[in-house]
Order: C-alpha cells, then sequence, then structure tokens
C-alpha cells in the first residue's frame, strides 16, 4: 500500500488484535486515532462513539500494535548518501512498519555534536515518515581518545551514546563514558569487539573460515568486552546494552550478570537468529557483518536468550551498501546487512514460528523494551493508551510473501533473503495519527 | 546452444574421475616434455602441432609470482597460444581498479582465457562470475591452488607407480597450512584419490579448524609435533614459511628446531620417502640443503617440470577439448 502523506485525520481500527505488552492487554477492539493522539480504545464491542467522517480500516484477523520500534539502524547520512539517505532510510522502516528507528553516529563525518544531532532531526522531520531519534558518539571522531560533547547532544536530543561501529578499546575511556551516561541518564551502547582478536577477520572463525581460506573473527573477541564493561560499570550503574549479540558466550554473560543485578541489556538481529557461517559458503558478500554470522550453536543460545529475556530487545542493524561495494572480493566487501523491510517476517520465522516465543512477546521486544532502552517511553512511544501518540503498526501474521530486494525501498539490497518465502507482515502503520505504510 | 564456461577454480568439490584425469593428461604432457629434451627421440617442439594457435591467454598476475607465472607462459606458448601478461604494479589495479572491473577490461579485449593469482581469497571465483571466458586460479590469497595440486599429484603418482596407488598412503603437509592455498588443494586432492593427510606445524599455524577442512576418502588429521607425524608417514609436502605473514608474532624463533626438514629429520626418513617443496624454499628454515638438493628424494625441481605440463593439460581441457583427442594420440605415439 502506498504511503499517503494526506492530513492527519480520524482513524479508526476495527476489530483487530490489540497487543500492548506495556500493559498486558491482549483482546479483540477497536481503536481510534484522531489529532495525532490515540483518542480512544475499547474492547466491548460497539463501545466508541461513532464519528461520521472517520476512515475506517477493518482489522480483523489483523494485529494491532504500539508502533514498532528499532533501536539500531544506519541511515548513513552525511557522507554515505550513495548507500543510504535519512529519507530512503526512513521509507525502507516505514514499509516494514517500523515508526521509530533509532540512527547510530558512524557518518562522515560522526554524529559526535549537537548540530549535526539537529541536522539529523531536521531530515528526518523533512521526510516525514518514520520518526528517527539519534545516538550521538560517546567521544570524538569515534576514535576512543576523548570524550564527545554528550551533556549538548542529550540536550539537543540524543537518546543513546555509542562508538558503534568500534567498540571503546581503552577501559580508562570506557569507564569516563559510563559515568557521562550514567549522570545524563542515558544508555550506552556498546559495539562489543575486542580488536587484537579480530585484526584480518572477515568471518566467524571456524570449519568455513579455514576452508575458504579467509581470516576468522572469533566470538571471545565480543564476550571480552562485554566481560570487561560489565566489571567496570558495577561501581558507575550506567545503563549498559550490548548491540547485535552474535555469541552464544556473550548471551551466557549477560544472564549472569542480570541474575546479579546489573543494569545490562542486550539486542538481537535477524540474521543472528537465522544464518550461521554456512551462509559465507561461495564467498557470499552478502552473508558478511560485524560481528559475523556465528554457529548454530550461537543461533540456538541467542534463540534462548531471547526465549528467558536474557536478550529483551531486537533490533535490525539495517546497514546498507551499495552494489559495487558488496561487489568487491570477500575480504574487502564491507561488513553489513539490510533489515527493515524483511525484519518482522524473519523475526516472526526465527521466534515466533520456532514456538521459542509468541506474538505478544515478539510485540514487547520491538516496542515497549526498545522505548525503554532508549528512554522513550514516558512519551508514550512504544505502548497503546488514550491519550498516548497515535503511533500504531497493524501486522497480518498469516501473509505469506516473497523477500524482492529489487522491490527495497532502501537505496541498497546487501542481504542473502532475495527469494525468501516468509511468513507475516506490516500491512499498516501510523505515526501521530498519519498512515505512512 | 553454448556449452556451459568452463573454468579452473578449485579442487574442493572434483570428482576422483575428473581430477584422475586431469593428472592423466599432465603426465601424458610431462613424457612429452621429456621426449623433447631426450636426444634418442627424433621429435622435438618445432614439430608439434599448435592446438591453441590462434588464442590469447591473459595471465593476470596481481600478486607476486616466479614459477606459477613462467609456467603458465611455457605451458601456453608450447601449445601455441599468445600470451599477454599483467601485473599489479604498472597496472590499473595500481589507481585502485578492483578485480572485478580489471577481469571485465580484460574480457571485453576477447582473450579467450583468463589466468588469475590474487592475494584475495575467493577472487578466483569472482573473476568467473564477473567474465564469460574461462578462468583458471593460479592461486587465491589463502584458498586455493589447485594446479599446485594437480602437479603434487601427478608428481606422487609418477613416484608411486600410479594414481590408483595413492590409495592409503599417508602425506605429511608441513608448515604454515592457515596461510597457504597449496596446502588447501594438496589436501582436497589427496582426500579425494584416498591418501591420508597429516597437518602438520605449530597451533598458531595449523588451527584444529583445518580437521574439518574436508570429508572425501582420506581422513585429516592435525599435528602439533613434527616427529611423531612423520613416522610413518610416506611423503612430504614442505611448506615455505611466509614469512611476510609472520608479522604478527605467530611464528617463534625455534621454528626450524621443531618443525625444519633438518639433516638430522632428513637421515631418519627411508631413502624412498620423497620431499615435495612447492617453492621458493626459505633454506636453512623449513628445510635444509640436504634434503632440498637431495638426488633422489628431493622432487623440487621435478615439481617445477610438472608444472608446465599440469598447466598444458589443464589449458587443454578448458580451451580444447576437441582437438583433445588427436593431440593426445601424438603424446601417445612419442611416448
Amino acid at each position: 500500500m502506498a504511503p499517503s502523506k494526506s492530513r492527519p485525520t480520524t482513524t479508526i481500527l476495527r476489530g483487530g488484535r490489540l497487543i500492548d505488552p506495556a500493559s498486558g492487554l491482549d483482546a479483540t477492539g477497536d481503536i481510534v486515532l484522531e489529532g495525532g493522539r490515540v483518542a480512544e480504545m475499547s474492547t466491548a464491542r460497539g463501545a466508541l462513539s461513532t464519528r461520521a467522517d472517520a476512515e475506517v480500516l477493518e482489522c480483523s484477523g489483523l494485529i494491532v500494535t504500539p508502533g514498532l520500534i528499532d533501536p539500531h539502524v544506519h541511515l548513513r547520512e552525511p557522507g554515505g548518501e550513495h548507500k543510504e539517505t535519512i529519507a530512503t532510510g526512513v521509507a525502507a522502516a516505514a514499509a516494514g512498519g517500523f515508526t521509530t528507528v533509532c540512527c547510530m553516529p558512524n557518518t562522515n563525518p560522526c554524529l559526535d555534536n549537537a548540530a549535526l544531532v539537529a541536522f539529523v532531526h531536521q531530515r528526518a522531520a523533512a521526510a516525514g515518515l518514520t520518526r528517527v531519534f539519534v545516538a550521538g558518539a560517546a567521544t570524538e571522531g569515534r576514535k576512543g581518545e576523548r570524550l564527545a560533547p554528550m551533556a549538548s547532544m542529550a540536550a539537543e536530543g540524543a537518546v543513546a551514546f555509542t562508538d558503534d561501529g568500534d567498540g571503546i578499546e581503552s577501559a580508562s575511556m570506557m569507564h569516563k563514558v559510563l559515568a557521562t551516561c550514567a549522570s545524563l541518564g542515558k544508555v550506552f551502547m556498546q559495539h562489543a569487539q575486542e580488536r587484537t582478536m579480530t585484526a584480518g577477520g572477515a568471518m566467524n572463525a571456524g570449519a568455513v573460515a579455514t576452508r575458504l581460506g579467509l581470516g576468522g573473527w572469533p566470538a571471545v573477541a565480543e564476550e571480552l568486552m562485554v566481560e570487561r564493561d560489565v566489571r567496570i560499570n558495577q561501581g558507575i550503574r550506567a545503563r549498559y546494552h550490548v548491540q547485535h549479540v552474535s555469541s552464544g558466550g556473550t548471551v551466557e554473560i549477560l544472564r549472569r550478570a542480570r541474575a546479579a543485578g546489573h543494569t545490562v541489556s542486550g539486542e538481537a538481529a535477524p540474521h543472528h537468529l537465522l544464518l550461521t557461517d554456512e551462509a559465507c559458503e561461495g564467498f557470499d558478500t552478502n552473508a558478511k557483518m560485524n560481528p559475523p554470522l556465528r554457529s548454530r550453536a550461537d543461533v540456538e543460545a541467542l534463540i534462548a536468550g531471547v526465549a528467558d529475556g536474557t536478550i529483551d530487545v531486537l533490533s535490525t542493524d539495517h546497514a546498507p551498501h551499495s552494489t559495487d561495494e558488496k561487489a568487491l572480493d570477500f575480504a574487502s566487501a564491507p561488513f553489513g546487512i539490510v533489515g527493515l523491510e524483511c525484519a518482522l517476517a524473519l523475526y516472526a520465522k526465527a521466534l515466533v514460528h520456532s514456538g521459542a516465543i509468541d506474538w505478544a512477546r515478539l510485540i514487547a521486544l520491538m516496542t515497549i523494551n526498545p522505548a525503554r532502552l532508549l528512554g522513550i517511553e514516558a512519551t508514550g512511544l512504544g505502548s497503546l493508551r488514550q491519550g498516548g501518540p497515535a503511533d500504531v503498526t497493524v501486522i497480518d501474521p498469516e501473509l505469506a510473501w516473497t523477500i524482492r530486494t529489487a522491490d527495497f525501498k532502501s537505496k541498497s539490497r546487501n542481504c542473502p533473503y532475495d527469494g525468501w518465502s516468509v511468513k507475516g507482515k506490516a500491512t499498516a502503520a501510523f505515526v501521530a495519527g498519519r498512515r505512512i505504510l | 546452444m553454448t556449452p556451459p564456461k568452463r573454468d579452473f577454480l578449485q579442487i574442493r568439490g572434483l570428482s576422483r574421475d575428473r581430477l584422475q584425469e586431469l593428472i592423466e593428461a599432465t603426465l601424458r604432457h610431462r613424457a612429452l616434455m621429456s621426449a623433447a629434451e631426450d636426444p634418442e627421440h627424433n621429435w622435438d617442439w618445432t614439430a608439434a602441432p599448435r592446438p591453441l594457435a590462434g588464442k590469447i591467454i591473459a595471465n593476470c598476475f596481481l600478486e607476486d609470482s616466479t614459477r606459477t607465472r613462467c609456467s603458465f607462459e611455457v605451458a601456453a606458448q608450447r601449445l601455441g597460444a599468445t600470451t599477454i601478461n599483467l601485473t599489479a604494479s604498472g597496472s590499473s589495479t595500481s589507481k585502485g581498479e578492483s578485480l572485478a572491473d580489471t577481469a571485465r577490461t580484460l574480457a571485453a579485449m576477447g582473450v579467450d582465457a583468463i589466468v588469475v593469482r590474487t592475494a584475495a581469497s575467493g577472487g578466483a571465483m569472482l573473476v568467473a562470475d564477473t567474465v564469460d571466458c574461462p578462468v583458471i586460479n593460479a592461486g587465491d590469497g589463502r584458498h586455493e591452488h589447485p594446479t599446485q595440486a594437480i602437479l603434487d599429484m601427478a608428481v606422487l603418482s609418477e613416484w608411486f607407480g600410479g594414481i590408483e596407488q595413492l590409495v592409503g598412503k599417508t602425506v605429511c603437509i608441513v608448515g604454515d597450512i592457515a596461510n597457504s592455498r597449496v596446502a588447501r588443494s594438496a589436501t582436497h586432492a589427496l582426500t579425494t584419490l584416498g591418501a591420508d593427510v597429516r597437518l602438520v606445524g605449530p597451533p598458531t599455524l595449523v588451527p584444529p579448524s583445518l580437521a574439518h577442512l574436508t570429508q572425501r576418502h582420506g581422513t585429516v588429521e592435525v599435528h602439533h609435533h613434527l616427529d611423531a607425524a612423520l613416522d610413518g608417514a610416506d611423503a612430504i609436502i614442505m611448506l615455505r614459511l611466509q614469512l611476510e605473514r609472520a608479522a604478527g608474532g605467530a611464528v617463534a624463533n625455534d621454528y626450524r628446531t621443531h618443525f625444519g626438514l633438518t639433516p638430522h629429520r632428513f637421515s631418519n626418513l627411508p631413502a624412498t620417502t620423497p620431499i615435495l617443496h612447492p617453492g621458493p624454499m626459505n633454506r636453512g628454515v623449513e628445510i635444509d640443503n640436504t634434503a632440498a638438493d637431495h638426488a633422489t628424494q628431493s622432487f623440487v625441481t621435478e615439481q617445477v617440470g610438472m608444472g608446465v605440463a599440469a598447466r598444458m593439460a589443464v589449458l587443454m581441457n578448458l580451451l580444447n577439448p576437441s582437438r583433445l583427442s588427436c593431440w593426445e594420440s601424438l603424446t601417445q605415439a612419442v611416448r
């Protein structure tokens, strides 16, 4: 369905399965979007006040949820506009049913000051589809040498801090960053990669890398940094979040840390929940990502981590790269995979159809949990409640479709999913009551 | 209908029959070369047909090479083809042109085959996916070096008295296995032909994951103690210690003591154990002169000659399968 840019009107979503994990609601009902807000919600048949001029969307058999939130995307602007722009990135997000995304700062120049945070907000507002929040760089130029002006960026609206694309190598700098994040009440998101263990690495260290003659990138590189950070954060108690968890070992570290009361969390991406390093056979650069695809045991450990709540947020790590860049030889090609437009179906395949979790839990991992991670839940994003923002996604859980990368709204096509038959799709989405899908 | 393009990219996945076909063709070409060198035979290359006359073969060597590049060149010219040579320095690759674009450019000039050597693992496959002419892998990064494996198998077959004699033999490959395309291709070939392989070296150069390299008829074992590995070995392939890769500190200065083919170790081997080395050798590091230059046990020079034969066999196989039979009857006759 083509996104409509018409002015906000009154919309009634009728007869859908309303799932709001924040309040525990899971019942058939109606919801009225008006003036950018949720004007009314009812699970009693015919209880809504009638509105003659309202658009009515029949949602019988569909799931109506808070707008989906992706806390980890790369929109590439400024500096990487041949891969993606903020406008094409939010178009991809909208097509995937996401009403809010949080973009990473590894642009060129990188988002390490308030002016660039404001720039992203302006571009996103001009695009007018999915809401965009910014994760600012924690250190100047993401170099890990000197603190970035995090307080100024926070004042400009940055919701999180990270040097994503790189981990913060120095333990001492990590301490400073966590202390600053704690004082600002913002989450720190770590790209966990101990660099001395990944030099020359192009894919998971293991039998496939050995066979192909490609440099290995061991799981311990991720685990080491997470272990260290949990230790550093012990006395600081900042909110510490591990991005794109790829290793079962990391899941175990997070499980223990959470049980011990540490303020830590972790996210998983669709590719790490579905694919293994076998996907790199034939030197397929679409299977090259950072962190790399790992073993079947890691995939199973990640799914178990999602099922028991150790991993409580899902993110795509949408990382567009041009076809030319991905046409280089495997070691030279850039790391990354796009994900926004097929994420929901892939999560459903990995987690719901496999029986690991149910739809209500999946919705929580894509709505209220990322909202809390980003500290935006107080605005009402991530939940469905009367008077809250009219950010809503409608999902057809039974819709079977085929992923066609040629149809992507994203500028880039880099993923190994072309031609996959999947089930489950967002069929409508609203931001502040305005339809974006 | 045009038949599907034929490439020669890797040993992994080749059937035993296909491998045998190439090794036998290599041995026939080697016999022809011997005949040309032998004054007893009233035959030399001036009398030879030119089965690849009119063909142009592009040797695209983006990584340094002496023997492989020259060997492909000699092979092509013996068969009547002309060659053009492209190296990394002095070509557009030094200006940042991608491997695929370089290959596309060569193909657009209408060359009949591209022989590619690149530092990129998977680079030969990338070229083959890009162009319509046959592509031969002359070594791609740490991935494979399939013509080296063909020539090594031909040398071993000749020594043991037939390809089928390799079944049940144990071959040690010693050195920097992790970084070696030669070791990978040789392991795929040996295990396909029924030989068992011991990969030998320090754990930093021979990680345990190498034991899962392949699952063919022969077995693959990882060994970190050379003397134990040599016990019962029927043949030894020594690899060059890639000193340029040793920058990561993965090689200790006691390498020779523990993994070199020293005079002492060599003297303990049966006199029938052949020693192969793909070259170039680091004398005094992985191999000492006693072994490297031994009159009957060192096959280093024989490997170079067999290398030309192997490349002739592969070029003929890819470029002129229809005339293969008449060319082969000649090689039979000369033999």
